[in-house]
């Protein structure tokens, strides 16, 4: 049975392998990492190892995004990075339900959170408070 | 019938190692010539054939991996079962990695914005 023992755990160190890499230095990122996650130079050495491997593993989608995503991507990684590890989840358990939503109905919703943006903007461009949006029937 | 009637110090005294190197050192002078010749001559193959094995080391790799493989049809069994699982753990592993990721990267790049997702 102890050959069987040393064989599992050979196997288990071989399987845990990926989850165990250490932590990458911001120098230590190749050029397109570095242009993907450029939003968290300053604070990347800091970050979790965790939180590290998921971003550099979120960023490999990132050369193949269109302008206009990569430009969305950039702006909101700091304001994500910042979420504590349940908000994060939280969020990943929103967007998986909304993705089941009916088209029609996520575009409505599109529609109103798009709306309730313009109305935030021309307000705080008037100086009057913005109103809480309405939802549509 | 010849029964031996020594006692059990009297054997041992006869087979003492001092005594039969001793006997081995008196038949060894009184072998003939051809006897000697043979058993130099097989000495000499023999020392031919281990300077021509496989070095220390590969035979104890080779001894070590064979005794890491299972050797009863219930070591197989119980090898590939670990084996399975493991290989089942790895893949839900590197699925569940994959689908975070790609999830982040939606949520990060959606035409919604983030604080729609985020309380």
């Amino acid at each position: 049975m102890r050959n069987l023992a040393i064989l599992a755990f050979l196997l288990l160190g071989l399987a845990s392998a990926p989850a165990g890499a250490a932590t990458a230095s911001w120098h230590s990122l190749t050029p397109a990492q570095q242009e993907a996650l450029a939003p968290l130079s300053q604070q990347w050495d800091n970050l979790p190892e965790q939180q590290q491997h998921r971003l550099l593993k979120t960023a490999k989608r990132y050369p193949n995004l269109a302008p206009e995503q990569k430009s969305r991507f950039r702006d909101r990684l700091e304001t994500w990075s910042k979420l504590t590890p349940e908000q994060r989840d939280a969020a990943r358990e929103k967007y998986r339900a909304f993705r089941k939503v009916p088209a029609e109905h996520r575009e409505q919703v599109k529609r109103m959170v798009r709306q309730s943006q313009e109305e935030k903007v021309r307000q705080s461009a008037s100086g009057v408070p913005a109103a809480p949006p309405s939802l549509q029937p | 019938m010849n029964i031996n009637t020594n006692s059990p110090n009297e054997n041992s005294r006869h087979i003492a190692p001092e005594r039969i190197a001793q006997l081995l050192t008196r038949a060894a002078q009184q072998l003939d010539d051809d006897t000697v010749t043979a058993l130099r001559r097989a000495r000499n193959v023999a020392l031919e054939k281990q300077s021509l094995s496989s070095p220390v080391f590969a035979l104890s790799a080779a001894h070590n991996i064979r005794w890491l493989m299972p050797h009863s049809a219930h070591q197989w069994m119980v090898a590939i079962i670990l084996f399975v699982a493991i290989l089942f753990g790895g893949v839900s592993y590197w699925q569940h990695e994959n689908d975070m990721s790609h999830l982040d990267a939606a949520i990060l790049t959606d035409d919604l914005p983030l604080e729609v997702f985020v309380d």
